[in-house]
């Protein structure tokens, strides 16, 4: 019987090949779709949950109340960590985590490394394997160093080195370092990610904070003990940060701050170590939202759904073709249950077939779409045995619903009606246009998206930033050479050529550059009795000219004499709340009063998700600069940026030139946005073009339904525009139908997620009609493909079969 | 007695109104009769053929089948009724085009759930029988009228029926091939099968011992 099942199952395949590979095709693409982007969202879930430990290791991050509302952030100062271990009961193990980089130099060679400024309890918090030297305590020495496996072969040219040392450049200084054990590189699904790991205490900022509780620049992360919960140690603390934060809190109460829920000006809170990567604390709490990778799984199961809702209508759209066999064997004897498993296990079939091609097209696509979407994925996330359990649970019952409901129906059939071949489907009708309704929904929101999502990030790439984007390159000085020596060299170095227009340098880029890295500095101070808080930046004089910002008052640095002075944004001036800004004097380190030289106009320095925040610009040369800016004539700019690397490359010359144009840094900011577009449009067109495929076979089945109907029409003297038109109009119905239906919710949908950004378009009414246009447009290019035909077709033909 | 129709009537409602298809209909048929039912065109014949195949059920009246109460049974044992004791023909043939005439003789026996060996036995004898061994690997598309027909009424047969029912079996076939056919139910009616047929041409319905007229649901 099974064996007959399979020949009739086979041979009917092989029959209809258009309609066999159309199906096929739409399902193994939706199938390999579906893995790949699963695969990226279950990469993304995975982050951090590799270490042993991850239920135990909380990230210690605090909310301060401010007169603006809460505040959180991760950053603490150099004594908390030790403090909180000795006086807060319930703490096993603390760590202070800064990330950083250096100059890394053995012998003759020097590379720049990621590096990571920890304690020695790290090792034992986190899971990042040690494969050679010691296992347990490797950074029991303050000069040791636990290097990852890839470093240590570029570096030292193999990993059998523990015992060797080698030199770090840190701060301009050369510091001998001994390796004290390798480690496996930090997998790419986590968080920290670092080529070396050293002592806490001999980063350049430790010696002046070792005391301070007002230097916060580091996270800490701890690993409570197994009967103390992340409330209690919460609760437990609330005298600790009393009796360390007591003139921080006082300060706030006279500011006007409102106490927190527990009456609380400021308190140590925990969060879980698989949360830090999905954690914002913008909003003043620790916000945790995995949407993004849920909104991929989504997407792959929309298009799951789509592909599954044209094989339901397609098996119907053909089931008119077989009511002569499942008469013909309810005759002979079958039952609806044998009839039901013949047909359902012949969708089994094609879906085993669809999701053997399907796996097979994500192997072949998985390394373009590993670039393309900027994703670590690997089918390691998808190998796990629960993981193919649930898949494969998964395709049962899809198969079950899309291939047994047709089949369902198809069994149900009454013996005379099917041996005359007259379909009644009514109630399939219904749940038919109701799929159809849904899919073209599904279609309609995702092209919506797109076209929204293009929008912000068309915006936000051409929105006027206030600074000169297009003309000016930055690059990080990354070389051993002090910065302000390094900067001098670049200006004598490239002043006779007539097309760079300026040089300059600050502590910190503007957008991410290609090293990779965004910081931000922040600092709060007393100004009239109040604290206030400022980003701060220190520049070489000429910035504000170089980079083309505009003065709203005052005048910009103009030589090194000027260091004495500092330079605000105007959303500084708000935050002094200060009527004639010229006249203030701000005491912002230590005793030394400095006068305010000038207000320049807002500019985004920061990411357009953000407000623009207060700033105040220093110009000393105590303080390290980073990049160095320079601008470039708006003619041969490719060669202006080859002159730039090649004098860098004289100046220094072990150190990459890391250069790239402002507006591409700004671009890089908005790589998940990008890549997030790039996959809901991806997502879109292959919606749309699956939704067709159904439709597709709609149109087929209603023209072969209403063939005779058509030819009566004809005889009596329509014309075949009107029957077009009459074959056309119900599709065009629902059509319509769904785009009523899918606008609102597209519109709420995307309303939420623009207001993540502080800089967004508008949503207007535009971006869903452009979206309903083309999908009705592209419907009805599917459909009048068959409806044309059949109502050229003549009617003798279609009457003869009575 | 084979099977006893006592005043069987078939309606649909049209419009509010019954329309009725059979009409109070009282029949008997005997083992071994060969029997034809003739009328015009919407008299009910193949109705009538479908209420004693039990394909299509009735509105009243009592059906008894082989001392079974057919209107007392429910669907699962009336199929099990027919499946075992009645066999089909039709005039569209309705072989199963993506079958060879071997797997399509098998069909039936694969429903009854006849082992392997003795179903290959089963339908071996009956290639033989009708002639047509040269042709079990053909698809049906491949034959000619006459020859679908030969193989539709060898499924009818192979699971050994005591009643064939055919439906205008010639309808679709020249005289000769009809012909042919007749001489076939006439053949099989000799070695003890009972047949029930329905046609349209006189010269068919004299190869029956007895003629059945309707009209309008109503035998005449």
């Amino acid at each position: 019987m099974l064996k007959n099942y399979l020949k009739i199952a086979w041979r009917n395949l092989w029959k209809d090949k258009t309609y066999s590979s159309i199906n096929i095709l739409g399902l193994s693409v939706a199938f390999a779709v579906a893995i790949l982007l699963s695969m990226a969202a279950f990469f993304e879930l995975s982050y951090d949950n590799f270490h042993e430990h991850k239920d135990r290791v909380f990230q210690v991050y605090n909310v301060q109340q401010t007169p603006d509302g809460p505040e959180a952030g991760t950053s603490q100062p150099t004594p908390f960590a030790e403090s909180l271990k000795t006086e807060v009961p319930g703490v096993d193990h603390i760590t202070r985590v800064l990330h950083d980089n250096a100059l890394a130099i053995y012998i003759e060679k020097e590379i720049n490394l990621d590096i990571a400024w920890v304690d020695p309890d790290f090792f034992t918090m986190f899971t990042f394997p040690i494969i050679e030297g010691d296992q347990s305590t490797p950074l029991n020495e303050l000069g040791s160093v636990v290097i990852s496996n890839e470093a240590a072969k570029t570096l030292f040219g193999d990993t059998d080195i523990v015992g060797k040392s080698l030199r770090l450049l840190i701060n301009g200084e050369e510091r001998p370092f001994t390796v004290a054990a390798v480690m496996k590189d930090t997998p790419r699904n986590s968080t920290f990610d670092f080529d070396m790991a050293l002592r806490f205490e001999n980063n350049p900022e430790y010696a002046s904070t070792k005391d301070s509780w007002q230097a916060q620049y580091h996270e800490v992360f701890a690993m409570l003990a197994n009967s103390v919960s992340a409330e209690r140690f919460e609760s437990n603390s609330h005298a600790f940060i009393d009796l360390h934060y007591n003139e921080a809190i006082e300060n706030a109460k006279r500011d006007g701050a409102q106490p927190d829920a527990d009456e609380k000006y400021r308190q140590v809170e925990l969060l879980p170590l698989r949360d830090v990567r999905f954690t914002s604390f913008r909003k003043g709490f620790a916000e945790v939202s995995r949407s993004n990778p849920y909104l991929i799984l989504s997407v792959a199961l929309l298009i799951l759904f789509i592909a599954g809702v044209n094989y339901i209508n397609m098996s119907m759209a053909r089931s008119a073709k077989r009511l002569k066999e499942i008469g013909m064997r309810k005759t002979l004897g079958a039952r609806g249950k044998q009839l039901f498993f013949q047909f359902w296990g012949e969708s089994l079939l094609l879906f085993l077939v669809a999701m053997a091609l399907g796996i097979l097209l994500s192997a072949l696509l998985v390394d373009p779409f590993k670039s393309m979407f900027r994703t670590g994925a690997t089918y390691d996330q998808l190998s796990s045995p629960q993981f193919i359990v649930i898949g494969g649970l998964l395709v049962l019952i899809i198969s079950l619903i899309v291939g047994g409901y047709p089949a369902f129906l198809l069994s149900r059939f009454g013996t005379v009606q099917s041996l005359k071949g007259t379909l009644q489907a009514n109630g399939a009708n219904w749940v038919r246009n109701t799929l159809m309704v849904v899919q073209f929904g599904i279609a309609m929101l995702l092209i919506t998206s797109t076209l929204v999502l293009l929008g912000q990030i068309d915006y936000m790439r051409n929105k006027d930033l206030g600074y000169e984007k297009e003309q000016v390159i930055s690059f990080p000085l990354n070389g051993k050479r002090g910065s302000y020596a390094v900067l001098e060299l670049l200006k004598q170095e490239l002043k006779g050529n007539p097309d760079i227009l300026g040089v300059t340098g600050a502590d910190n880029n503007l957008g991410r550059g290609r090293d990779g890295n965004q910081y931000s500095s922040a600092i709060g101070f007393e100004y009239k009795g109040r604290t206030v808080g400022t980003n701060f930046l220190v520049v070489d004089h000429d910035y504000v000219e170089t980079l083309g910002l505009d003065m709203a008052m005052g005048r910009s640095f103009k030589s090194p004499a000027d260091s004495t002075g500092i330079l605000i944004n105007e959303a500084m001036v708000k935050e002094l709340r200060e009527q004639d800004p010229m006249s203030a004097y701000l005491q912002i380190n230590g005793d030394l009063k400095s006068p305010v030289l000038g207000v320049v106009k807002d500019y985004h320095f920061q990411d357009l998700d953000r407000a623009i925040a207060p700033l105040t610009f220093f110009m000393s040369r105590d303080l390290e600069l980073a990049y160095a800016y320079v601008k470039v004539a708006p003619v041969n700019m490719a060669d202006s940026y080859e002159h730039v690397k090649e004098v860098w490359g004289k100046i220094e010359p072990n150190a990459d030139f890391l250069g790239s144009f402002l507006d591409e840094n700004v671009d890089r900011t908005f790589r998940r946005e990008q890549a997030t577009a790039k996959l809901i449009a991806s997502g879109s067109v292959l919606a749309i073009l699956l939704s067709c495929i159904g439709l597709f076979a709609m149109s087929m089945l209603i023209v072969s339904q209403r063939v005779k109907e058509i030819g009566i029409r004809k005889v009596i003297g329509a014309s075949v525009s009107s029957i077009t038109f009459m074959l056309t109009k119900d599709f065009l119905r629902l059509l319509l139908l769904s785009l009523g239906i899918a606008a609102p919710i597209s519109w709420w949908f995307l309303q939420e997620w623009l207001e993540n950004y502080a800089y967004r378009i508008e949503l207007h009414p535009g971006f869903f009609l452009a979206a309903g246009i083309m999908v009705v447009v592209i419907a009805i290019f599917t459909v009048s493909t068959k409806t044309i035909k059949a109502a050229l077709q003549n009617p003798v033909k279609s009457l003869r079969t009575e | 007695m084979l099977l006893e129709l006592n005043n069987i009537f078939k309606w649909v409602q049209q419009g509010g109104q019954r329309v009725f298809l059979l009409k109070d209909i009282n029949l008997k048929v005997a083992e071994g009769e060969f029997i034809s039912v003739m009328g015009p065109s919407g008299s009910g014949k193949s109705t009538l053929l479908n209420v004693i195949g039990m394909l299509d059920g009735f509105n009243e009246g009592e059906y008894h089948f082989m001392d079974e109460s057919v209107h007392t049974l429910r669907e699962k044992h009336r199929a099990e009724l027919y499946k075992q004791y009645i066999g089909f023909v039709f005039q569209a043939y309705h072989l199963i085009d993506e079958l060879t005439v071997y797997e399509n003789l098998e069909m039936p026996l694969l429903y009854k759930k006849i082992k392997g060996s003795e179903r290959k036995a089963m339908v071996a004898d009956m290639l033989d029988r009708f002639n047509i061994v040269g042709k079990k690997d053909l698809f049906p598309t491949q034959l000619s009228g006459g020859q679908q027909q030969l193989v539709g009424v060898a499924r009818a047969l192979i699971s050994k029926p005591k009643l064939i029912l055919a439906d205008e079996p010639t309808g679709n076939l020249n005289s000769k091939q009809g012909q042919d056919i007749m001489e076939l139910f006439k053949q099989l009616n000799n070695e003890g099968v009972t047949i029930i047929q329905v046609t349209h041409s006189e010269k068919n319905a004299e190869y029956g011992s007895r003629i059945i007229q309707l009209l309008d649901g109503r035998k005449v």
